[in-house]
């Protein structure tokens, strides 16, 4: 699992290459919680080289949802392969998070 | 040198010359560590064997049992292959240290010593020595209080399988560590209603168990007969927000009335059940909505989605362990491997089904073991 960031005009970027699962699940919560450390409140997750996420996956996205929530800012899930969608859809979580098709598609959600 | 934490500690030092060996008893004795000697090799192993020192500092060409076929005999007993062994040696060839350290020797050093030099490689090694086994006591420690999490677990799961009218079932269930987060329930409410839950605390191993301590402890709280599957996970829900933050547990609940053989679904989160419907022979993942897990945020309304069984008909509720199983390959063996085998079920009896299933799933995973809790129950309409 790499995942790299950036944050560009207000919004954090993570970009996940590889499988989110119960072996990269601690690593990728580190990553959020390092990047979260400031003020920032909007966070866009860039899925288009995610190819797995197991539910150890899903809780991390769900914590980075939930700290967003309690700064009252936005959160976005970005093209997401067809396995990790229907993970999202089966789950129910796509009733709590937004998801756009597309990483441009993504930016004006959070903007 | 800290001489102080050093007294519980015992060297041996084996060598057949009296003078290499006072020379060599006069440097260590600087270390505080209780000292034994041996002047051949017999009398070493004898020693390991009876005072069961915590490194052996061995000479290697000795009359008799030389230094090599000591370290050879001492790596082969159960009760002295964990004590580290220093070689001590005149012998310089690169061979000979190769060999040495081949035999599981930690160390090799070459004589004439230099006597500061043997204190610090003495001093490393017990110190690699001492946390190393404080490690594997603490791991010890730990199996243990999570075989008890386990046991108590197991507890928590129904006693067997009730005789309903109409319905025979079968019940699968394993976790990959000690204890686990899956759990699955049964209860009866009137003659004819009956609600089966299978539930999936997200992890595994102890904070899953606590997560699934939690729903089962709620479930069997809930203050009136669940006939309402929507009102129940409604329930879980609530009071699972209160506690589950990060974590969640998936849900699936169903209400099967024997008399009419109709059944009421409600899912938060959780894999939909398979149905085989005998009369199309064909096994479907049984479409109903549903809400997301348990314990992230209350819900406004759980969706109950309503299905009607019918003689030899099939249902199936599980865990993702099951069909996210990994094989060597990295594939998952997935939904539709799971529905081909529950079309495939023939004449089989429930727990003979399952069975076969889970002979299914092992076979495709080739011997990588399972890294999630897998549970499966399933229900035949007679």
């Amino acid at each position: 699992m790499e995942i790299s960031q950036k944050v560009e005009n207000g919004i954090v970027f993570l970009a996940f290459n590889g499988r989110l699962d119960g072996s990269s699940a601690t690593e990728a919560e580190q990553a959020v919680k390092s990047i979260l450390e400031g003020e920032n409140n909007r966070l866009l997750f860039d899925f288009a080289k995610l190819e797995y996420l197991s539910s150890a996956g899903l809780r991390v996205v769900l914590g980075a949802a939930k700290e967003i929530k309690r700064r009252d800012g936005k959160f976005v899930l970005c093209a997401l392969n067809a396995y990790v969608k229907e993970v999202f859809e089966v789950s129910g979580f796509g009733a709590i998070i937004p998801i756009t098709d597309s990483v441009e598609a993504g930016i004006k959600e959070v903007s | 040198m800290p001489e102080n934490s050093r007294e519980n500690e015992s060297l041996l030092l084996v060598d057949d010359n009296p003078t290499n060996l006072q020379v060599l008893y006069q440097t260590l004795e600087t270390t505080g560590c209780k000292l034994l000697v041996a002047k051949n090799g017999e009398t070493a192993l004898s020693i390991a064997q009876k005072a069961s020192p915590d490194l052996i500092l061995l000479d290697i060409m000795m009359p008799g049992i030389d230094g090599f076929e000591v370290c050879r005999r001492l790596k082969a007993d159960p009760a002295t292959a964990n004590i580290p062994v220093i070689f001590l040696s005149a012998l310089t060839d690169t061979k000979d240290k190769v060999q040495g350290l081949q035999l599981g020797a930690v160390d090799y050093v070459s004589k004439p010593f230099q006597p500061d030099e043997v204190i610090a490689r003495v001093d490393t090694h017990l110190t690699i020595h001492r946390l190393k086994r404080e490690v594997e006591e603490k791991k010890d420690a730990l199996e243990d209080e999570l075989e008890v999490v386990s046991v108590v677990q197991r507890r928590l799961l129904p006693k067997g399988l009730p005789e309903i009218a109409g319905l025979k079932l079968a019940v699968h269930y394993e976790t990959s560590l000690y204890a686990g987060g899956d759990y699955y329930d049964l209860v009866q409410m009137t003659d004819d209603q009956w609600g089966f839950l299978v539930a999936d605390a997200e992890g595994h191993s102890a904070p899953a168990a606590v997560m699934m301590a939690m729903t089962c402890a709620l479930f069997r709280s809930y203050p009136q007969p669940p006939t309402e599957p929507g009102e129940l996970l409604y329930f879980l829900n609530e009071h699972l927000c209160k506690v589950a933050d990060p974590s969640f547990v998936t849900a699936l609940y169903v209400v099967y009335d024997a008399s009419r053989r109709t059944l009421k679904i409600a899912r938060a989160g959780h894999p939909p059940p398979m149905i085989y419907q005998s009369a199309e022979k064909k096994a479907i993942e049984y479409a109903c909505s549903g809400v997301f897990p348990l314990g992230i945020d209350p819900y406004e309304q759980v969706p109950v989605t309503e299905a009607e069984l019918h003689a030899g008909d099939r249902i199936l509720m599980y865990t993702d362990g099951i069909t996210e199983r990994f094989n060597t390959n990295g594939e998952t063996y997935g939904e539709e491997r799971l529905l081909r085998q529950l079309e495939a079920g023939g004449d089989l009896q429930p727990q003979e089904l399952l069975t076969e299933i889970m002979k299914d799933v092992n076979n495709f995973a080739n011997g990588r073991p399972a890294d999630d809790d897998q549970a499966l129950l399933l229900g035949i309409v007679q």
